[in-house]
């Protein structure tokens, strides 16, 4: 029997992601491949280019030239960014690359959090989530969920991850010791999710591939916030 | 997609195919394999990228079906430029349907297109024809707006529609050039060239001459009754009697074309269609006979009189008469002339068209396909001949479009 078998068995039952509003595309971005948030402006990857925009009213505001392939996390100060096969933390203020450790997909990555001193990555088709020290770069612990992996983020002490596999696209709140899957918001179909993150309230945040797109999604049982 | 797949499809897109090799080269997940396929085909491994892309969409799966499709689209095209066209169009309308039921629009295009392309080659100019209609010519980027305009400057170039066949090959150099991908640019240009080229040659009493494409769509548009010996046959204006299965008949309306409008001694008309410079009886009857018949095939076209020595092509309508001859002599020559047409030919129709032996026709088909000037397509019995496009589609890829988008 196939682990996916086992799992599917207890998966709960799927509901429908509620999505909020929509971004972009960016200027001369064909992709969205990681998001982050820093408190107040959502970061997108667009390749080439990290993109800082007002989740408020899609403003962009700030743009640093660098590549930018894959997840994207922000630890309160800098920004981390998957770039082929290593993870640059990078300064905010100057775009300039304070540091790189090595990526632990060894460029199979996608998705980036940070949490609980650590950063959390994604390794897409292997279906694995690493939890790494940002200071080496070294293995920490390795959850396994059962779907290709394309978003991390922590909220709460929740782990949410996203996923997009053929023409399936969840988010994914999964158990951090199991990996077993808790609750599952289902994208409308066409819609994939390319990188995650929480604003640490009321929304999540879900890059949308080649659609060039960030998309705000309702984070379930949150009351929406006043704004 | 993961942060190296992401990059090499960055380096593909930008025509880094080394750059994207780098980046997936050890790698053997499908997406990899995928890119793989797509940086080989890129840097003219053909059969190595095939091999790659039909890994690829079988690891894909039904589970991707999308990226299966792209990948599948991505074969067909490697296929194109091996000219390889054996392979059933089945899976590529497949792909055609899934890519398009969820919403790739652009690569929906691109695997139409592919299609075109393959019935051009094969010189199924109808099932060309409906391929192109059903691409949407709104909202094309600029390589598959061009490639969209030289097939159907390809379509009209067939059907000798020189005007609408130039404008759209106007068309498309100026969405080549906005491409910026230099293989469409040349080809577009090179398709350009076949309106300048010598076309064929226009032969009477008074001698002869050389005509471009345009030139003898003007002949053929003239009114003028021409005996067109590159398809072997009689045309006046959109009416046409093929004669290319009936050569003795054909080699008489030629040299009473060729004479018009004076007559042609029965010697010398014996001499030429039975190969014969000692006529007795027999030849007379039988030049009776063949004249019978073909004044009964171009009766719409032209009274056969005879005269004292022989006989004398009369068009009604007292219309012009004009002998359009392929551009240079010799059997190669003649052979492409009517394979020019677009249909796929057999080596015994091609023989009797030209009045060769088989032997002499395949010998002749076997040097122009080691040139590349003509292709067959199937085995045995059922082989079939076909001179390429006269655009002479370049082995372009356009790969990069078919990229993931994810």
């Amino acid at each position: 029997m196939t682990p996916e078998t086992l799992d599917r068995s207890t998966e709960p039952a799927v509901r429908t992601a509620e999505i909020v509003r929509e971004f972009g595309p960016f200027p001369d971005a064909a992709a969205v491949h990681g998001v982050t948030h820093d408190g107040h402006l959502v970061w997108a990857a667009t390749g080439t280019r990290l993109v800082a925009f007002d989740g408020r009213d899609g403003k962009t505001l700030r743009t640093i030239e660098h590549p930018c392939d894959a997840g994207t996390a922000f630890d309160g100060t800098h920004l981390w960014q998957i770039a082929e096969s290593r993870i640059d933390k990078i300064d905010p203020a100057s775009g300039d690359v304070l540091a790189s450790i090595p990526a632990p997909g060894h460029g199979a990555d996608s998705g980036l959090t940070w949490a609980e001193g650590s950063l959390w990555v994604g390794q897409y088709r292997d279906r694995k989530i690493h939890r790494i020290d940002p200071a080496t770069g070294a293995l920490l612990r390795t959850i396994e969920s059962n779907r290709f992996v394309t978003g991390v983020t922590w909220v709460d002490g929740e782990l949410w991850h996203g996923t997009w596999e053929g023409d399936e696209s969840e988010l994914r709140r999964i158990d951090a010791a199991s990996g077993a899957v808790l609750e599952r918001l289902a994208m409308p179909a066409g819609t994939g999710i390319s990188g995650l993150e929480s604003d640490g309230a009321d929304l999540f945040y879900c890059g949308g591939g080649g659609s060039g797109k960030v998309r705000a999604v309702r984070r379930p049982g949150v009351p929406a916030k006043d704004s | 997609m993961d942060a190296l797949i992401a990059t090499a499809a960055r380096a593909l897109a930008m025509g880094d195919a080394l750059g994207a090799l780098q980046r997936v080269a050890l790698r053997d997940d499908p997406p990899a394999l995928a890119q793989r396929g797509i940086a080989m085909a890129q840097l003219g491994e053909h059969a190595r990228a095939r091999e790659l892309l039909r890994h690829a969409a079988h690891a894909f799966g039904s589970h991707e079906p999308l990226a299966q499709a792209r990948c599948v689209v991505a074969e067909a095209e490697v296929a194109l430029a091996l000219r390889d066209l054996a392979e059933s169009p089945r899976h590529l309308a497949a792909a055609v349907d899934t890519l398009e039921a969820r919403g790739d629009a652009a690569n929906g295009v691109h695997a139409r297109l592919i299609a075109a392309r393959r019935w051009l080659l094969l010189g199924r100019l109808d099932d060309a024809r409906a391929a192109l209609a059903r691409v949407d010519p709104h909202g094309l980027t600029p390589a598959l707006a061009a490639v969209a305009e030289l097939v159907a400057a390809e379509l009209e170039l067939r059907a000798l529609r020189v005007d609408t066949a130039r404008a759209a090959l106007a068309r498309a150099q100026a969405a080549a050039a906005r491409s910026g991908v230099p293989a469409l640019m040349a080809e577009a240009a090179d398709a350009q060239g076949v309106l300048e080229r010598p076309a064929a040659r226009l032969q009477g009493v008074a001698g002869e001459q050389v005509l471009r494409l345009d030139e003898v769509a003007a002949c053929l548009g003239s009114g003028a009754l021409v005996v067109d010996a590159c398809r072997h046959g009689l045309r006046r204006g959109d009416e046409a009697l093929s004669l290319a299965r009936r050569p003795v008949l054909f080699v008489l309306v030629r040299a009473l074309g060729e004479a018009w409008p004076g007559d042609v001694g029965r010697e010398v008309l014996i001499a030429r269609a039975f190969r014969t410079r000692r006529p007795d009886e027999t030849h007379r009857a039988r030049l009776r006979v063949e004249i019978g018949r073909l004044r009964a095939l171009a009766k719409p076209f032209a009274d056969i009189d005879a005269t004292a020595r022989g006989f004398v092509l009369r068009p009604n309508d007292g219309r012009d008469v004009a002998v359009l001859a392929p551009p240079i002599d010799g059997d190669s020559a003649a052979l492409l002339a009517l394979l020019s047409d677009g249909a796929a030919w057999s080596t015994s129709a091609l023989a009797l068209a030209l009045g060769a032996s088989q032997r002499t026709v395949q010998r002749a088909l076997a040097t122009l396909e080691a040139e590349a000037r003509v292709r067959a397509v199937g085995r045995a019995r059922s082989r079939r001949w076909l001179a390429p496009s006269l655009a002479g589609f370049a082995t372009i890829l356009l790969l990069p479009t078919t990229l993931p988008p994810a």
